[in-house]
């Protein structure tokens, strides 16, 4: 990347080949932000205030909103990181059969999120694991209704769906090492998890660029909405706002579209103007980290 | 990894271990996929365990109807529930989608990977930034602009509107692949005298082909399983199948609803079968995309 084309012919067409580009986004993107900034200075009435920055500030949901975000975030991408290391070490052994358990292992990731809420609601694993642990195991049924059994639940749905992905990033990132090291320690009599826990998962989780799939997926599950939103219908929280699974999309959501609250465009837009707000932070972070990744 | 002679490791206790570790981490990740395929032909598995039908905990009906194999579900999903029909939408919308991406996105990736020049750290930056930003703040605002101007509910409406989630992924990884090209082809290139546009027309765009229809089928994954986008800004229409599937195949616009859930398992099924085909065909690029680019192919 270090290389110098030549520039005589390329300057105008660099900034050329930029329009349609800009013209896209302009349509999609920076229309609609400015727009939303506009409304939430001026709700659905037209006059100009402040009040809709008070009453967001004002609202415990919203507050509410951004714990479950965060803990939603953390949570699932840290698990997603566990389960993602434990399924790369079981496709790196030298095992007969290796390829199919290793597209077994990516069928989550083709699940549409919004149905992944739905494989683990209660009534589709869980009943099934209850009444075996019922009737085999002679235990009692755990409460679902209870925030200590359902967050978790909601957590292992999001982590069961993506941390494939991070299986593969494991494995992209090993196969592009130099294979020395690795047969190194196996001639000095490493065993397999020693080599794993030592060297394996240290360069898989030192590589800038897994390191970069982490940030997006904290980005990407900052916002989390599909596994929420199916999981308000299994546990009855369809139309309450300030409910321990309302991450801050589920809680716009529920604004917008339960009649209840009338449409608060004002509000939501407040709201959206914080989230862009936080969320320009963040990429700036990325960025950040970024440059070390792909020196620009 | 690579072959050494092992001999005599195969029958050691670790290697059990690891095969039981093996296929249970297999049933880990198919067993909820099993479960949803099998609800929809309305079998429930707890009748063996427990001998009986419905059981209520915590007020909360168990989904246990038994064990009552029928196609039904699956045949009011393709047949009744216009399930073809959301294919449909879902292709026209990903298609027109994925070739404006293409179209604005192919030559600016290239020069992203390619060209020294100022400006270009703001451009990928901006993308990242734009890729961070939640569809839900932008998608409020674009519902109230699409209904005043006849685009909601339109196919052109709604893959404008998916640009939101592909297109920073499309250049960036399109840039990847870009970079991948060994340096001394362009070299090449210029000293046979080629000037930057045949180069890129010539040589680049002809070897990146492969790349680009992966990013293609990785962006089309990406809106086939899309939802908040979709949902607000599609209607009885223009839906696509992640949509459809969730708000019932019919004409429920509540924001939620009751759900026969055995035609939700049904339809939520049959939308995984497309989507893991193309996953599993581009399975070795996957890393690539996730990381828009940044991983290299395995």
């Amino acid at each position: 990347m270090t290389n110098s084309p030549r520039k005589s012919d390329s300057l105008t067409t660099w900034y050329l080949l930029l329009v349609p580009l800009i013209a896209v986004l302009a349509v999609v993107e920076f229309y609609p932000l400015v727009k939303g900034i506009i409304l939430s200075f001026t709700g659905a009435n037209g006059a100009f205030s402040l009040a809709n920055y008070g009453s967001m500030l004002g609202q415990s949901a919203f507050y509410n909103a951004i714990v479950v975000s965060m803990l939603y975030s953390l949570g699932s991408t840290s698990m997603c990181i566990i389960i993602g290391l434990a399924l790369t070490f079981l496709v790196t052994q030298k095992v007969r059969g290796r390829g199919v358990f290793e597209a077994v292992f990516v069928f989550p990731l083709a699940i549409s999120p919004i149905v992944a809420g739905t494989l683990w609601s209660p009534s589709s694993v869980w009943d099934d694991i209850f009444t075996f642990s019922h009737y085999i195991l002679h235990q009692p049924y755990p409460n679902e209704l209870s925030p200590l059994f359902y967050y978790p639940v909601i957590l292992l749905s999001e982590a069961w769906e993506w941390a494939p992905l991070f299986m593969l990033v494991g494995l992209s990132i090993i196969n592009s090492q130099s294979k020395q090291i690795f047969e190194a320690a196996e001639l000095h009599g490493a065993n397999a998890w020693r080599r794993f826990t030592m060297i394996v998962a240290p360069t898989i989780l030192r590589s800038p660029v897994m390191q970069f799939v982490v940030v997006l997926r904290m980005i990407d599950s900052l916002r989390a909405f599909e596994i929420p939103l199916a999981w308000a219908n299994w546990i009855g929280y369809q139309n309450q706002v300030g409910s321990p699974i309302d991450t801050l999309s589920l809680y716009l959501y529920k604004l917008l579209f339960v009649p209840l609250y009338g449409f608060p465009i004002g509000l939501v837009s407040a709201i959206g103007v914080a989230l862009l707000v936080v969320t320009l932070f963040i990429a700036f972070g990325m960025i950040k980290l970024l440059g070390k990744l792909i020196p620009v | 990894m690579t072959a050494h002679p092992q001999p005599k490791r195969g029958r050691s206790w670790g290697r059990i271990a690891l095969y039981v570790a093996l296929v249970l981490a297999a049933f880990y990740s198919f067993w909820p996929i099993m479960i949803m395929a099998l609800e929809g032909y309305s079998i429930d598995l707890s009748p063996l365990f427990s001998g009986k039908g419905v059981t209520y905990v915590a007020g909360v009906p168990h989904y246990s109807g038994g064990i009552h194999p029928t196609p039904i579900h699956y045949l009011d999903a393709i047949h009744f529930n216009a399930f073809p029909k959301l294919v449909g939408n879902t292709l026209a919308i990903s298609g027109i989608s994925i070739g404006i991406a293409l179209l604005v996105g192919t030559t600016v990736a290239y020069a992203l990977a390619r060209v020294n020049i100022r400006g270009k750290g703001i451009v990928m930056y901006t993308l990242l930034a734009l890729r961070a930003v939640s569809p839900f703040i932008v998608v409020v605002p674009l519902y109230i602009i699409y209904t005043q101007n006849g685009l909601w509910d339109t196919y052109f409406g709604a893959a404008l509107a998916e640009e939101l989630l592909i297109l920073s992924v499309v250049i960036w990884t399109l840039r990847g692949f870009f970079s991948d090209i060994p340096r001394e082809i362009y070299d090449a290139a210029a000293v046979f005298g080629a000037t930057e546009w045949q180069v890129f027309r010539r040589v680049a765009l002809r070897m990146v082909v492969p790349g680009i229809v992966v990013t293609a089928l990785f962006a089309f994954v990406l809106i086939w399983n899309e939802f908040i986008i979709a949902d607000i800004l599609t209607g009885p229409t223009a839906k696509t199948v992640a949509v459809g599937v969730w708000t019932g195949l019919g004409e429920s616009t509540q924001a939620f609803k009751v759900i026969n859930f055995d035609d939700l398992n049904a339809g939520g099924f049959l939308a995984w079968i497309p989507a893991i085909i193309v996953v599993l065909a581009i399975r070795k690029y996957l890393a690539k995309g996730f990381s828009l680019g940044t991983a290299s192919s395995s």
